[in-house]
């Protein structure tokens, strides 16, 4: 796949997001015209890079549904579920075949067949009913006409003759309208600048979106010279022809543009008089570049670089007592401080990616299950680390599946309830301090303890006799195993999953607690960490060596004699803490054997998979906040450290994974 | 100029008595010794991880690699910071240990003759050739693949 093919994929997945919001929006207001001209809009520019870029049968594929949207642009056809599903079905389709490797499978004629020929039946239908009866008959409301000009200039090197897909792009627009296009060469041949005048009712929007795929390639500027055709006008016409090669000159032309602004009457002249002036200046900019993770990566290490430097540089400057040099170095921190947030921030990416996928999945799935659901979203504006957010999209899914598949009713539960037909399911995102907050809530029938209970004393989770907190029980819905849907849907109730959830969760060091009400609904709030490197814990020393224990786990701390902590001749592998038997992980044992022990130890008691475990370590020496670096692939088998941080003194600390470790050391028992 | 003269550079290095020689483009710098953090669980040639002015890298005894005895760590013992490509084409950094960091000798192909068969290296030290100064033999290293992370993974699971 070349270059060009990839950078399409990857715009085109970001249309298809856009396409399903654009069509979601459609669907709640079939008769707005801002998501029907968007969802249009969207689907001209997909087929225009498909086709551009050998993805013929997408291209087929969007056209087809295009004409359907453009007989509702015209009037002539109703929004309805069918036309609105069966698009959002077959651009899941084209998703999917855009997630391949291989641009001749995308390109897999057979593929899209099924959606082409459904798209091509739905046209039939509407046509056999009498829908599209007056095709002919009312005029169509189109753009308003007028002159623009072009300035496009290229900034790698191609040539007139080349097959660079901006000269296709140049012949596309020319077809669009009245257009004349000025060449400009390098001496040596290469194209320096192409002018372009033409004359349409393609609005300047539609205009920019033709050079989507090749904005880095070519800098374009939009000037809307003057409404109406130009080359009506004899003055511009000799302007032109008097040129021989030399670039349009805007000033010259001012006099006959400011002519045919006075005399020119458009029927409907909607933009304002100073506009083609105002225009003159507009460039094509985007508030948005795509940046490759790997240089942001980057930007991050050598600014945590330059922080380092700047406190060693802080520390000469206070021994110095040098007023210049302290002056510099104070002004220094304070642009070094500035510049760690704003490079933080780069990596953040707003929740709201994540709600277009939500809302069709609440879309599918109450129609799937026959119940009524509207999906509320709040905060959504929220910012999360992009690899927190894509790690927890499948999660939150999940979530959502559940308030949807067990806890809202169906409309006659609902009803004989006293209760609104329609349930619904809320996301909410917030921050607090270090932690991005999510919340998710249903107004269903809520989790029934006593079933939950019951089920956990049933398969043996807790003891029969056993006195738990709503809290604690609440918290068994995420033990592994344990599934209160009486009735395996294919939805959800596979009884795997929640546990997943919370694991996911934690392994991202944050936390997620329940609370229900039978009757009124279940209210989920997941706590993350603001960024995956940021995190807080408990420093320990074990054997000179330092350990970070990720806070999230942690539950209590005990200091007991060490000589407790010794179970080598006995039965009991338990140590009694707090007046309870823990299983206790020894770091110490486990990792620095053979070196005298101190006299006391810290356990550490953690919750991990949903049992309370112990960690022995030497001391506790303090909660710390810090930035956590990845030991890289080559300790990718010492998975029970995640990471490493650097210590005030230079020194390092290890930062270990509670869950892992207990895994690793089961496993080392059993051998 | 013509192909003969032109010349690369490379950083020279001991192990015990042997001169090794491995090209600059791979050396990021050299650096002293200082503290080292061992990670537990992980084969011996693997020190543990340096803190290099703000970024954490793992540090590896260049000689026990080798099949050689553990690097016996004096006032002259060095620390090549070293820019690899792994097999997905990652770039990877590494801190490899060495006894002593000579200097920077630039040669000519002219120069360097063809390996021998080392009997005991043909297999752990990838030598692709030797620079032979009346008797003083300077072995060239490809550090690249005595480094590979798809080696270091693999003794990893061994171990």
């Amino acid at each position: 796949m070349d270059i060009n093919q990839k950078r399409f994929i990857e715009d085109a997945l970001d249309l298809l997001n856009e396409l399903d919001e654009g069509l979601l929006q459609l669907e709640a207001n079939p008769h707005a015209s801002a998501p029907l001209e968007q969802v249009f809009r969207t689907m001209h520019t997909i087929k225009g890079g498909a086709n551009m870029f050998g993805f013929e049968n997408i291209g087929s594929l969007a056209h087809q549904l295009e004409t359907l949207y453009d007989y509702v642009r015209q009037g002539k056809m109703q929004v309805s579920d069918g036309l609105i599903s069966i698009t959002l079905h077959a651009f899941d389709k084209v998703r999917d075949l855009l997630k391949e490797k291989d641009a001749t499978r995308i390109n897999n004629s057979d593929a899209l067949k099924e959606h082409l020929q459904v798209a091509m039946e739905f046209l039939k239908a509407a046509e056999a009913t009498g829908d599209l009866a007056d095709l002919s008959g009312t005029t169509v409301s189109k753009d308003e006409l007028a002159t623009f000009f072009l300035r496009v200039s290229p900034s790698v090197a191609l040539t007139e003759d080349g097959n660079h897909p901006l000269i296709f792009i140049l012949q596309d627009i020319a077809i669009l309208g009245n257009c004349r296009v000025l060449v400009h060469k390098h001496p040596s041949g290469e194209v320096a600048l192409w002018e372009v005048i033409i004359a349409t009712t393609t609005s300047q929007a539609e205009l920019e979106s033709y050079f989507m795929f090749v904005e880095n390639e070519c800098a374009v500027e939009y000037i809307r010279l003057a409404p109406g055709d130009l080359f009506e006008d004899a003055a511009f016409t000799e302007y032109l022809d008097a040129l021989q090669g030399q670039p349009v000159a805007l000033e010259q032309l001012q006099p006959i543009l400011d002519r045919r602004q006075t005399t020119y009457t458009a029927p409907l002249e909607e933009e304002g008089e100073g506009d083609a002036a105002a225009g003159r200046k507009r460039v094509a900019s985007d508030s948005f570049i795509k940046v490759s993770k790997r240089k942001v990566d980057d930007l991050l290490n050598w600014i945590s670089e330059l922080i380092i430097l700047q406190a060693q540089l802080s520390n000469t400057a206070l021994s110095l007592q040098h007023p210049a040099l302290t002056n510099v170095t104070e002004q220094l921190e304070m642009i070094t401080g500035r510049l760690r947030d704003t490079s933080l921030e780069i990596g953040l990416v707003p929740v709201e990616t994540l709600v277009t996928k939500f809302k069709r999945l609440v879309r599918d799935l109450s129609r799937q299950l026959g119940k009524k659901v509207n999906f509320l979203s709040e905060g959504a504006e929220t910012e999360m680390d992009k690899d927190v957010i894509e790690l927890m999209a499948d999660p939150m899914i999940h979530i959502i599946r559940n308030a949807i598949d067990h806890g809202i009713e169906t409309p006659e539960v609902r009803k004989a309830a006293g209760k609104s037909e329609h349930g619904a399911v809320k996301l909410k995102a917030f921050n607090s301090s270090a932690y991005v907050n999510i919340v998710i809530s249903d107004d269903g029938k809520g989790i029934c303890k006593e079933n939950v209970l019951k089920k956990a004393q049933e398969k043996g989770l807790v003891a029969a006799d056993a006195n738990l907190t709503d809290d604690e029980i609440y918290d068994l819905i995420f033990h592994p195993g344990l599934s209160t849907a009486s009735q395996i849907s294919d939805v959800s109730g596979r009884g795997v999953g929640m546990d997943v959830v919370k694991q996911k969760i934690v392994e991202l060091r944050g936390s997620v607690s329940v609370k229900s009400q039978p009757g009124h609904g279940t209210v989920i709030h997941i706590k993350l960490p603001l960024s995956r490197s940021i995190i807080e814990g408990l420093l320990v020393n074990v054997a000179e060596t330092r350990y970070v224990v990720p806070m999230n786990v942690v539950e209590r701390i005990d200091r007991i004699p060490y000589a407790e902590l010794c179970r080598d001749n006995k039965v009991n592998k338990t140590v009694v803490v707090n007046e309870e038997p823990l299983f206790v992980l020894s770091l110490r044992e486990q990792f620095h054997a053979g070196l005298p022990p101190p006299r006391t130890t810290d356990i550490i008691s953690v919750q991990v998979n949903g049992a309370r475990k112990g960690i022995a370590v030497d001391k506790i020496e303090g909660k710390m906040q810090t930035v956590m670096k990845p030991l890289g692939d080559v300790y990718k088998h010492q998975d029970f450290i995640s990471g490493s941080t650097i210590l005030g003194n230079g020194n390092l600390a290890l930062v270990l994974d509670p869950a892992r470790l207990f895994s690793m050391s089961v496993n080392t028992i059993t051998v | 100029m013509s192909k003969h003269y032109e010349s690369h550079a490379y950083l020279t290095f001991s192990l015990g008595e042997e001169k090794f020689a491995i090209s600059v483009e791979n050396v990021q710098e050299v650096v002293e010794l200082e503290q080292v953090t061992k990670v537990p669980n992980a084969p011996d040639y693997m020190l543990g991880i340096i803190n290099l002015r703000g970024r954490v890298l793992p540090l590896l005894d260049t000689r026990m690699k080798l099949g050689l005895q553990r690097t016996e760590i004096t006032k002259k013992s060095r620390i090549m910071i070293l820019d690899l490509t792994t097999e997905e084409d990652k770039s990877l950094q590494v801190g490899a240990l060495v006894d002593i960091a000579k200097e920077v000798i630039e040669l000519t192909a002219d120069d360097i003759q063809e390996a021998p068969d080392f009997e005991n290296y043909k297999t752990h030290a990838p030598i692709t050739g030797v620079v032979n100064n009346r008797g003083d033999i300077t072995m060239i290293m490809d550090i690249a693949r005595i480094f590979s992370t798809a080696d270091i993974v693999q003794l990893n699971t061994l171990n």
